[in-house]
């Protein structure tokens, strides 16, 4: 028997619990909080002409994976929201490739974008402490820092799309990036 | 077996939120396989993203959606069955090459192979490529970005020796000549920029090494 280190956060516990008995009673509130961030999340890269229900198709999509993931899901490895975000990326890939009219080759993000091979957890206490803390840490961050990383996250833009659109050298936006990853990093440590 | 060369933070986090190009990704993926350090990076970028998720706009959803989903959820479940690993590659390339002994190769020099792969875009030029025991590449530029990661066996050139899951990014015009070892065939993925001026249906006759003399 091995010790187990649950998570402490509330949303891990919930979707520990649809995945273990299937609980919709846990689905549905966790449903109530992550699919308006969702649609936040769709909408903030979304081009305008794909519209609105799309986000709502997105969300629809994100969620219904979610419950037949959640299985899989190891809170020990990682946080709800944290595996929840990576379901949401893969979805908002696909859905913008399909759009994009991609000629169909049956790849799809999951084949790319691959959830964790069967690594072991790395360092359990390191885990919930990086996921408590990085919240925290990332509002320390300069603005000019924490607004980039911002744009290639929610927005999904790539470093050269921030480069043009903030009208700064390529070269800026990468060491800006590199540089908010240290701090992160450091404070994550420290 | 220990991964020498990864790919940079910057590649990492573009890989992590998504923004980075299909192409590119697929080299990515293809590294993770192999760099357990990779992995845990991974992670941290991706809990980054997690918190930007909890932090960032919340919207509210159509009232049905709810109701839908909920019916939905009674349908079965269909996971799609875990492919076993058949060749022990990258699980991208395995899907990618649903059988390796029957890809088709072009020979583009006596000790140079390559086979384009179909990856639904033409921003990135995805291919495998073999370079024979022993065999060398003429020494060659490169026209855009470029990223080789090694699947199997190990080549050199005049940097240094790269072995299954090393990850190599050439900026344009680095200059490089490859070669593999003498005891085995070494099999790479490389994935190359294709130039803007250059997508059209002739350019998908060419190769990256094009051009370039046998040695
Ligand atoms: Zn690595």
């Amino acid at each position: 028997m091995h010790v187990k280190s649950e998570r402490n956060d509330d949303w891990s516990s919930l979707l520990s619990e649809v995945g273990s008995n299937r609980d919709r009673a846990a689905f549905i509130r966790l449903f109530k909080h992550f699919a308006p961030l969702i649609k936040g999340y769709s909408l903030s890269k979304t081009p305008r002409d794909m519209g609105v229900e799309n986000s709502d198709e997105l969300v629809q999509e994100v969620m219904l994976k979610v419950w037949q993931k959640a299985p899989y899901f190891d809170s020990r490895k990682a946080a709800a929201s944290t595996w929840i975000y990576t379901i949401a990326r893969n979805c908002r890939i696909d859905l913008l490739r399909r759009g994009a009219k991609h000629q169909n080759t049956g790849l799809e993000a999951d084949d790319v974008w691959q959830p964790d091979e069967d690594n072991e957890p790395y360092s359990l206490l390191q885990h919930s402490r990086d996921h408590d803390s990085i919240k925290s840490c990332f509002r320390q961050l300069p603005v000019e820092q924490s607004h980039i990383l911002t744009k290639v996250y929610m927005e999904g833009k790539s470093h050269s799309e921030v480069a043009s659109e903030l009208d700064l050298p390529l070269g800026t936006v990468k060491s800006r990036v590199r540089l908010a990853l240290k701090k992160l990093q450091v404070m994550l440590r420290g | 077996m220990m991964v020498k060369h990864h790919p940079n933070e910057n590649l990492l986090a573009e890989y992590a939120a998504g923004s980075l190009p299909f192409g590119l990704s697929i080299g990515i993926s293809a590294h993770l396989h192999f760099c357990s350090h990779c992995q845990h990076r991974l992670e941290q970028l991706n809990s980054l993203g997690g918190s930007l998720l909890e932090e960032g706009q919340s919207v509210p959803v159509d009232e049905g959606l709810l109701d839908k989903l909920m019916a939905r959820i009674d349908n079965p479940i269909e996971m799609p069955a875990s492919s076993a690993s058949r060749f022990n590659l990258p699980g991208v390339v395995e899907k990618l090459v649903p059988d390796l002994k029957a890809l088709r190769w072009r020979r583009l020099s006596p000790s140079l192979k390559v086979s384009r792969l179909n990856t639904g875009q033409d921003r990135y030029e995805v291919a495998l490529h073999k370079i024979s025991r022993g065999g060398k590449v003429a020494e060659h530029g490169h026209r855009g970005q470029e990223v080789t990661v090694v699947l199997k066996g190990s080549f050199s050139d005049d940097d240094g020796v790269y072995t299954p899951g090393d990850f190599l990014l050439r900026e344009p015009g680095d200059i490089h000549r490859p070669r593999a070892t003498q005891n085995q065939d070494c099999l790479c993925l490389s994935v190359v920029e294709a130039p803007v001026s250059l997508t059209g249906w002739f350019y998908r006759l060419l190769n990256p090494f094009l051009g370039f003399k046998p040695s």
